[in-house]
């Protein structure tokens, strides 16, 4: 085994007195080496960010260093002080984060930002010009084109890429022997994060660092790691090489975590009894965004939803799949008149449910509900579970002790305990609120469900209950549901039928199977070659057996 | 129940909220301590502090100062809750209208509000209570009149943010009439910072009906703070407990309201203020 840089030794961090658990990390080693990847994956709470985060002296306020050592070299990163830390951050150590808008300076032009990286660690200051020559050098370093225009542009002129991008250059530029990477591809549209990994793992080779990369994501781990450290609930559970960890997994939490992960499992029974006649049919929806951008400028025009047609049938489950931006959203709350179009209808039994109003819009909307990404900022802060539920059934002139009995019965159907009426949201875990959201949209009966990336905010393992326990319901509540993502995993095991969306418009439509098994548009074949993993999880629609194999 | 012990445990606050309980049990008690009204003479004019039977001294006409103190706080501490309740009640009106309909409503909405932001405020005030004569609730009006444009900017951009939350969202698709989303899914959570805002007002509020009574256009039937400083302003030389006194309750009494204001701010707005101490 090559040189080892970094060394993690029976790290201890303590939390606040108060906190659900008295250590975030307990007694925790782990080494990176000289050229090589390690991945640290575990799910949210598992004291993988916080282990990075104590490597560089960046921990919260109140959080502290227990025990145990850090050593990168000759120091002790545990107790050093803050002048030695500052010399090594950004520095011999960098750190690349998660959201790339919020770590890069709004106001600043992002050529000036890697500038001031140089300046703070190079001594002898370089000259302006040796200063401007690295700046472009870095920045054509992480492939991004017109390295000069590039380095004038501010944060908000770049896409979501380019600004990971950039930050990657800031981390590169001065040479680190060790990069830390938070989660850095999370953020990202699935061929957008297949590219940054592609590049991580050059820059890697070429410079002969040891990265220390944080995911949540097996598919990513599959993609880049070189070895792999499990953590869960603060200490490390498994690692071992990537081979071995993926193939092998000794641990059961990790079998059960691999085992979780969406698109392992072979995609939805086909055999589904689907009614015929359409329950709704969308025809000629558009809906285009406009910005005023001050007095002199024209209005920004931003084309959301354009010409989409889309029907959907009585018990079919359909996926609408597509990247950031692609209308993906707005069309889910087109359907829910939460957004009103500029042109097209939605016949729902007979009627356009677009031109609706009053009395007779509440008479059909029962009839949708939805269930929405966020379980946190979808349930009232201040609002008791049971009255959250219990109100839709209220407004629709259902008797409060009625509503109220209905709503403990679907508490249970959804694996919560009866006496959650009585409670407030924060009492419950991500996946419990999004239990409870599912209990609301279904406590008025609907006929269609719309899921809007119902499962993407939540941790595999608790993603793949969340995935099951929809599967069932629809079965007995006779649903049809249009199911929202941008993770093409998690459509191939729900969904029915796949509607690939591009730039607001639908750009292929199909069986699960068919769009998986023969992809016609050039963009489905990018985004199923985008999906993390390939290399050792089936991809979607495959038989898991045959990518083991190969 | 937290909120409230956390405010109990934050300091300047509870300084804040001991000296505003001690100038309500002033008010409060202003009729035992005083019987007799402030405007009867007590005693000779000009008696400095201390002089026998009047604590803080006596006025140009014999009046008890401390008699004066003691009723002028039930008049401000009356006019500036009452003339807030008016401006919140005003302002979050506009504000929630203008923040859940957005679009054009929004714009007439927050037109109007500029127009008010625009005109100085005390001299609006001194306008209305100087058409509609100087009574106690001309005064209220006036003062109400003049504080509601912040209360409405804020509730506008709580309504603005919470509108496109899904909880709200989640709320409408539930079938719930607008009204009731608005009242019991958007007010109750856009009301901390109102309230802040609100007991920051109370204490504006105590100084604009000071100013006015300082400029003789408080009700002429009611002892005030504003008034006692305006009527010795010209003795001031000779007789400096008769101006400094009233200025002093004042200045504690709006002292201690911003300090509560600011003690509520931090338990309300609990990230808010993390952040802060953080910084």
């Amino acid at each position: 085994m090559s040189e080892v840089l970094l060394s993690i030794e029976k790290l201890s961090v303590a939390l606040p007195k108060g906190g659900d658990r008295g250590l975030a990390v307990e007694n925790v080693s782990i080494s990176v080496a000289r050229n090589e990847i390690v991945c640290l994956v575990g799910e949210s709470g598992s004291g993988k960010s916080i282990t990075a985060h104590a490597v560089l002296g960046l921990l919260p306020p109140n959080v502290t260093i227990a025990g145990g050592a850090i050593r990168y070299g000759a120091n002790d990163l545990a107790h050093a002080d803050d002048a030695a830390m500052r010399r090594l951050r950004g520095g011999a150590i960098s750190m690349i984060f998660q959201e790339p808008l919020s770590a890069l300076n709004p106001l600043a032009r992002v050529g000036d930002q890697i500038a001031e990286m140089i300046i703070t660690h190079a001594r002898p200051r370089p000259t302006r010009a040796a200063l401007d020559a690295r700046v472009l050098e870095l920045i054509a370093a992480v492939g991004l084109p017109e390295p000069a225009t590039l380095a004038r542009s501010y944060p908000f002129q770049l896409s979501g890429g380019q600004r990971q991008r950039i930050m990657i250059a800031m981390a590169m530029a001065n040479n680190p022997s060790l990069l830390l990477a938070d989660e850095p591809t999370t953020a990202l549209d699935v061929t957008t994060q297949k590219q940054i990994l592609l590049l991580i793992r050059r820059l890697q080779a070429e410079r002969g660092m040891g990265v220390l990369f944080i995911t949540h994501d097996f598919g990513v781990v599959a993609d880049i790691a070189d070895r792999v450290v499990v953590m869960r609930g603060g200490r490390v559970v498994e690692q071992g090489s990537v081979d071995e960890i993926l193939r092998a997994p000794k641990d059961p939490y990790t079998k059960a975590l691999i085992g979780a992960v969406p698109g392992k499992r072979p995609p939805s029974a086909a055999v589904r009894e689907i009614g015929g006649e359409p329950l709704f049919e969308a025809l000629g929806l558009n809906k285009t965004f406009v910005t005023r951008q001050g007095l002199f400028r024209p209005p920004r025009r931003v084309p959301a939803v354009r010409d989409v047609a889309l029907a959907l049938r009585p018990r079919e489950t359909v996926a609408v799949v597509g990247e950031s931006g692609s209308g993906k959203s707005t069309l889910g709350r087109i359907i829910m008149r939460l957004i009103e179009p500029d042109a097209g209808t939605l016949d729902f039994a007979g009627e356009d449910f677009l031109k609706l109003r009053g009395a007779q819009l509440r008479a059909v909307r029962r009839k949708v509900q939805i269930v929405f990404q966020d379980p946190f900022a979808a349930l009232d802060p201040r609002q008791k579970i049971g009255a959250a539920i219990a109100s839709g059934p209220i407004a629709y002139g259902a008797s409060a002790g009625e509503a109220m009995a209905e709503a403990k019965e679907l508490l249970a159907r959804v694996g919560l305990s009866e006496s959650a009426v009585d409670r407030y949201p924060h009492e419950f875990s991500g996946g419990q609120r999004q239990r409870i959201c599912i209990a609301r949209a279904l406590a008025l009966k609907p006929l269609v469900l719309v899921a809007d990336e119902a499962v993407s905010a939540l941790d595999v393992s608790v993603q793949a209950n969340i995935l099951a326990l929809l599967a069932e319901l629809r079965e007995e509540m006779n649903l049809a549901m249009l199911f929202i993502t941008h993770d093409l995993r998690v459509a191939a095991e729900i969904a029915d039928r796949i509607v690939v969306m591009q730039r607001g418009a639908i750009v292929e439509q199909g069986e699960t199977r068919e769009v998986f098994r023969a992809p016609q548009h050039p963009y489905t074949r990018a985004l199923l070659d985008a999906v993390p993993g390939r290399r050792l999880f089936a991809g979607p629609g495959e038989a898991p057996a045959a990518a083991m194999s190969a | 129940m937290d909120t409230l012990k956390a405010f109990l445990r934050h300091p300047t606050g509870m300084i804040g909220l001991v000296i505003l309980v001690a100038v309500l049990a002033l008010a409060a008690a202003a009729p035992v301590l005083f019987p007799d009204s402030p405007w009867d003479m007590v005693g000779a004019p000009f008696q400095p502090p201390l002089s026998e039977g009047l604590l803080l001294g006596s006025d140009m006409l014999g009046r008890d100062v401390a008699a004066g103190i003691a009723y002028g706080a039930r008049v401000s501490l009356m006019i500036g809750i009452a003339a807030t309740l008016a401006a919140v009640l005003i302002g979050v009106v506009i504000g929630a209208v203008a923040g859940y309909f957005g679009d054009k409503v929004d714009d007439a909405m927050m037109r109007l509000t500029e127009l008010f932001q625009t005109i100085p405020g005390f001299i609006l005030a001194i306008l209305l209570v100087a058409t509609l004569g100087p009574t106690l609730t001309h005064v209220v009006v006036a003062i109400g009149a003049v504080s509601w444009p912040p209360v409405a900017r804020l509730t506008r951009a709580e309504f603005l943010r919470l509108r496109g939350r899904e909880f709200v969202q989640a709320a409408v698709c539930q079938g719930q009439p607008p009204l009731v989303v608005v009242l019991r899914h958007i007010l109750p959570n856009a009301l901390s910072p109102i309230i802040v805002t609100g007991s920051l007002t109370i204490a504006t509020s105590i100084l604009i009906e000071s100013a006015l009574s300082f400029m003789g256009l408080g009700d002429p039937n009611l002892m005030s703070w504003g008034f006692m400083i305006g009527a010795s302003r010209t003795v001031i030389r000779q007789a400096w407990w008769m101006s400094v006194f009233p200025g002093i309750a004042i200045l504690l009494t709006v002292l201690a309201i911003n300090l509560v204001g600011e003690g509520l701010n931090d338990t309300l707005n609990p990230r808010v203020a993390r952040k802060v101490r953080a910084a």
